[in-house]
């Protein structure tokens, strides 16, 4: 499902005639995902408006759903965009106001999290969280034996999370792997730290962890090493931040593998808007899911972006 | 004045307002023992104490600024700023002196430097400007919020790898098997205890909260007092930075999080009055301490659904206060 | 004739404390009754009872001679009871209109009817002959203002018994005339009026029969006609008073407060003072006349310019540290919003303008008691516990606390403003001996008073103020009633030798 050789293709299209807007709608960085989100938001906007002198950006970055509305509102009133690429912060008060900005002839992009009625976007680019869940819990039915003991550290309470989780527990059955506890770290480095010294004060003997985040899997190790229990488990995060793939890439026992979850997929969403908007007819529209995918020793280098906040 | 005390018989009667606090912790650390046997094992002691100093240094200066008739809104914040702040700058000094001691006494003075400079900041635009403190720090709040995360461009700034090593047994470390938070943590509390009940400027704090012009008119330096305890509780931030730094080397726009509302709420539920006037570090203390057990026993067992932690906490929260209160009534 | 409100031997305790004794009153319609007694006797409490406030421990309270129990001062209002406290019960950001009509708004149809309520305040205010329009705010009007606004509250509402605290304490005469027309009013209408005063002149005037309380007992009931001024402060104090003020005496050594030209906003406009060792000085003027504002600008916890010189040095302006650490303190008359932490203990109260002497860094909590016991000796507090919260003394004793405060800073200069606000008859003879003794010993007093005879009968020379410039100074025999009245309201002194 990996088209990377589409957006590649952008770079070398003709010149448009008339200038165009285009409307970016993100959330704020509040955790480390996001932040990287963020960044490769304004790096491909800084790009795409270099290279193309007739194409406008307007980058918000909105902290709650309300004001993410209030944004969406005056981008249309006051800029007049002709497309918009908007990764909602929370789907259901966010579709009604998308729906009314695609109906008035909009294009409209929608990124990662969907809309809670279908139909509305002309495309949609997102990660798989369904994949996400299920690939780490593949990883664990192989490496682990029957009877093995595992810990996960949960992510804020939402869609997102219960659908990693699910698919996670859904590889696990039949395995004979037993889930002690599941607790929300909230896609924090400090909340995980502290629900892993407890995990580990309650638990005589675990051994895996999924942190279903990188940054939690930060936490939840630095709690470990403070047990001094390194050598009993090991810990699967998740997304692909910088400092996880290059332990994977060093062959960390702590850390065998990761789960991708490219944040880069917000440059991909604006690419190919930019791409629609600017060659009328161009078949673009439709889903573009990106699964996830298993970061191991071997293919480790290639998920390194060495200039990357995340 | 022997008749005094010859008539008193309130020594029958309990005291609520002191009690309080301690009966919930007590019942708390009952509940974990009978929940889970490792509730009492030295390492969840350690744990929760070490987890406890960050909001609980934080909210010993919390007691003295909302004693005085203050509020801080901004120390969750200013505390993820300076955190950020502290590691930029010893990455940043770190290839010209080489490693080293120097290189973290460098971050520690930046930390208690800023965190000084951030607390008189606010202090003098709420004494000199005349601005009410909850917007004063609504304002900085904000402000160092959107400073870390610029600082951090959205990310984390991650501690050099080699310093962090250096610089862990900071928070990891410790002497006679107690690590070196919950020691500075308790030094904190008694030196608080010790100038909020027994100096000057501890009586002037209850005095300000108290009464504002009263406190003007015994010719006590109200705006110079006032600011001192923004100063001071910038300081005890600098001071939790210190520590929390070496914990996971890193900070985010997300560090600190909600600590100005835990810190408040222990200093709350300490017995302290949200309008000021009077106030007790032990009693924080006791808050803080509350609020962690509580997060940690939801952690230890699957009793009730993590999705309700916040109403728990929630419920304690009033249910201390409805306690004081009815003790203080009569 | 059935009293309307009575009292059958009502007891009272807070605690282990019995406050009153088996007190039996009644209150009869159509009559006003005037409750004396000096501070702590007992006065308030009784009338918190009357007015459903405070519950009897023992006894009844009686309404139209059946017995009653009030669960709430709402039950004794549905009475028609009403109390008028000496703390005033305004919601200081509302207006005087919505003051009023507080809880029984008037509505039209669906609305509040603000012109209705508005007509209504304005033709209350009016018979109270005050001017404050009803859209102000309470927090914007004076403090005599604020009495006549729960005065006029009470008069809103359909009531048999008034009762009133020391209506008149924080009132001029003028205002207080005004006041007792109204009174006149309700009892011919046949209302019962209860109201407490330590003015014994204004009794004489306005109360049909009186009734003295001392330590929780009743010791004298009667007509007015049948009590004299000092028979009623004999009775309140369970002796003879006579002599008031202690015999005049020389003062004037050196000159140790010299101010010139001193003006602080509107409300001091080039004022100049000199004060010498061992004086009593007076203030004198009416209310908003710009005492209080000049010595609080000569302080300096008011901006100001112009200079001030103590003991021949320039004092700073603005800098109320600096002029207690020079030996110039200031005791204000607002008792209560700025006096006393009401809320904590005489000790910490007695010490928190000197804390710097008992910190050394850590506080010296016995150098502390040890001064508490000295003040309390020396200046006669009487306080039913030493650990008690000050806003549970009396009057009289907060006063005296503190006067023990401020003395307590070691000064050569002080001002007493309004010495004897609110408080009974006995305490004030003890603070007036008090104020010479100190001139005795080589203090400079400054004294303000609205009482006349207070500042006639204290000062040795009187500076009288009006809109904000001081008007006059009198001297010796010049400081006559007469004299000070025309110099307060902006007339010239009549001097014999001027003719």
């Amino acid at each position: 499902m990996k088209r990377l050789a589409l957006t590649t293709a952008l770079v070398g299209l003709a010149m448009p005639l008339s200038a165009e807007t285009i409307g970016v709608s993100i959330p704020a960085a509040t955790h480390g995902w996001a932040g990287a989100l963020n960044f490769h938001a304004e790096r491909t906007v800084e790009r795409l408006e270099e290279q193309y002198e007739d194409l406008d950006f307007v980058l918000t970055t909105t902290p709650d759903p309300g004001t993410q509305v209030s944004d969406l509102e005056d981008m249309v009133a006051t800029r007049n965009i002709d497309a918009l690429v908007v990764l909602p912060f929370e789907s259901e008060p966010l579709t009604g106001p998308i729906q009314r900005i695609a109906e008035s002839g909009t294009w409209v992009t929608v990124v990662d999290r969907g809309l809670s009625q279908e139909g509305i976007e002309d495309l949609y680019v997102a990660g798989d969280n369904e994949s996400f869940g299920r690939i780490a819990g593949e990883y664990f039915v192989e490496n682990l034996e029957e009877g093995a003991k595992v810990v996960v550290l949960r992510g804020i309470p939402t869609t997102i999370d219960n659908e990693r989780v699910e698919a996670f527990q859904g590889a696990l059955e039949g395995s004979g792997i037993e889930i002690l506890a599941m607790e929300h770290g909230n896609w924090s480095r400090d909340d995980a730290f502290t629900v892993m010294q407890d995990y580990l004060s309650r638990y005589p003997e675990i051994d895996a962890v999924w942190a279903s985040d990188d940054d939690m899997a930060v936490g939840a190790i630095a709690a470990i090493e403070q047990a001094d229990r390194t050598d009993e488990m090991w810990v699967v995060g998740g997304a692909g931040m910088k400092e996880m793939v290059q332990r994977v890439s060093e062959g960390d026992t702590m850390v065998p593998v990761d789960v991708t979850y490219p944040p880069s997929m917000i440059s991909t969403a604006i690419e190919l808007t930019a791409l629609a908007v600017m060659n009328e007819g161009l078949p673009v529209s439709g889903d573009f899911i990106i699964a996830s995918e298993l970061i191991t020793q071997e293919n480790a280098e290639s998920f390194y972006f060495e200039d990357s906040p995340y | 004045m022997s008749t005094a005390t010859t008539n008193r018989t309130g020594g029958m009667k309990i005291d609520l307002t002191v009690l309080g606090p301690i009966l919930a912790l007590v019942a708390l650390i009952v509940i974990g023992i009978l929940l889970n046997p490792n509730f009492l094992s030295y390492g969840n002691i350690t744990n929760v104490l070490a987890r406890s100093a960050f909001i609980g240094i934080i909210a010993v200066g919390m007691t003295f600024v909302i004693t005085a008739g203050g509020l801080d809104l901004s120390v969750g914040s200013m505390a993820a700023f300076i955190a950020g702040l502290a590691i930029l700058v010893m990455n940043t000094v770190l290839p010209s002196m080489g490693g080293g001691y120097g290189v973290i006494a460098v971050g520690v003075l930046v930390a208690l430097a800023a965190g000084l400079v951030a607390g008189a900041v606010n202090g003098l635009l709420v004494t000199k400007a005349g601005i009410e403190a909850f917007i004063v720090t609504l304002g900085t709040m904000g402000i160092y919020r959107s400073l870390v995360t610029w600082l951090a461009d959205g990310g984390t700034l991650s501690l050099d790898f080699a310093m962090r090593e250096l610089y862990r047994p900071v928070y990891y470390g410790g002497i006679f098997g107690i690590s070196w938070p919950i020691i500075v943590f308790a030094i904190v509390a008694i030196l608080g205890e010790i100038v909020m009940r027994h100096t000057a400027f501890g009586r002037h704090c209850a005095a300000i909260g108290s009464n504002e012009t009263v406190a003007r008119y015994s010719t006590v330096a109200v705006k110079r007092v006032k600011t001192m305890t923004y100063v001071l509780l910038g300081l005890l931030v600098g001071v939790a930075v210190v520590m929390y730094v070496p914990r996971l080397g890193s900070a985010s726009a997300s560090t600190g999080l909600l600590w100005e509302l835990e810190a408040i709420a222990a200093v709350i539920i300490g017995g302290t009055m949200l309008k000021g006037g009077f106030g007790r570090v032990w009693g924080t203390v006791v808050g803080v301490l509350i609020l962690s057990l509580i997060g940690n026993i939801l952690n230890l067992t699957d009793m009730v659904s993590p999705y309700l932690n916040g109403a728990i906490q929630g419920i304690i929260i009033i249910l201390a206060v409805v306690l004081q209160r009815k003790g203080g009534a009569e | 004739m059935t009293p309307a409100l009575a009292l059958d031997s009502v007891s009272k305790s807070f605690g282990p404390i019995e406050v009153l004794h088996g007190v039996d009153f009644d209150l009869r319609p159509g009559e006003v009754h005037a409750l004396i007694g000096e501070n702590g006797a007992g006065k308030s409490t009784m009338m918190k009872i009357l007015a459903g406030y405070l519950s009897a421990t023992d006894g009844a309270v009686r309404v139209d001679g059946e017995p009653v129990r009030f669960a709430s001062s709402d039950d004794a209002e549905a009475r028609g009871i009403v109390m008028i406290h000496q703390e005033f019960n305004l919601a200081e950001h509302l207006t005087v209109e919505e003051n009023i009509f507080l809880g029984r708004e008037m509505t039209g149809r669906f609305f509040l009817d603000h012109k209705k309520m508005q007509a209504k305040t304005a033709e209350l205010m009016q018979s109270l002959e005050c001017r404050v329009a009803p859209t102000r705010r309470v927090s914007s009007i004076s403090v005599p203002d604020k009495q006549m606004v729960e005065i006029a509250k009470a008069l809103s509402r359909n009531l048999r018994v008034l009762i009133m605290d020391e209506p008149t304490a924080v009132l001029t005469g003028s205002e207080a005339k005004v006041l007792f027309k109204q009174v006149r009013r309700l009892r011919e209408e046949g209302a019962a009026i209860l109201f407490t005063s330590h003015k014994l002149d204004e009794i004489m005037e306005i109360a049909d029969r009186v009734t003295v309380l001392r330590d929780g007992e009743v010791v004298a009931h009667g007509p007015v006609a049948d009590f004299t001024e000092d028979s009623m402060a004999a009775a309140m104090v369970g002796r003879e008073v006579s002599d008031l003020f202690p015999p005049k005496r020389k003062g004037g050594g050196e000159v140790v407060l010299e101010a010139s030209n001193v003006t602080s906003g509107r409300a001091v406009e080039g004022a100049s003072v000199t004060l010498r060792k061992g004086e009593i000085l007076g203030i004198g003027g009416l209310v908003g006349a710009g005492r209080t504002e000049l010595v609080e600008a000569l302080v300096g916890l008011r901006n100001r310019s112009g200079e001030v010189r103590l003991k021949g040095e320039t004092l700073p302006a603005g800098d109320v540290a600096e002029a207690r650490k020079r030996g110039f303190v200031y005791l204000t008359e607002d008792r209560k919003g700025a006096g006393l932490l009401l809320e904590k203990t005489l000790r910490e109260n007695l010490t928190l303008g000197v804390l710097h002497r008992f910190a050394k860094p850590l506080i010296d909590r016995k150098a502390e008691d040890a001064a508490l016991t000295k003040a309390i000796e020396d200046y006669d507090i009487r306080a039913p516990q030493r650990d008690m919260k000050v806003g549970n003394l009396s009057g009289g004793n907060q006063q005296k606390l503190l006067l023990a405060k401020v003395m307590l800073a070691d000064p050569d200069v002080v001002v007493i403003d309004e010495p004897t606000r609110g408080i009974d008859i006995g305490t004030k003879q003890q603070i007036y001996e008090l104020i010479h003794r100190l001139a005795g010993d080589g203090l400079s007093i400054i004294v303000i008073s609205s009482e006349m005879p207070e500042l006639i009968g204290l000062a040795d020379r009187v500076y009288v103020m009006h809109g904000g410039k001081i008007t006059g100074e009198l001297e010796g025999d010049e400081v006559t009633e007469q004299n000070v009245i025309r110099l307060a309201t902006g007339l010239s002194v009549a001097r014999e030798d001027a003719a």
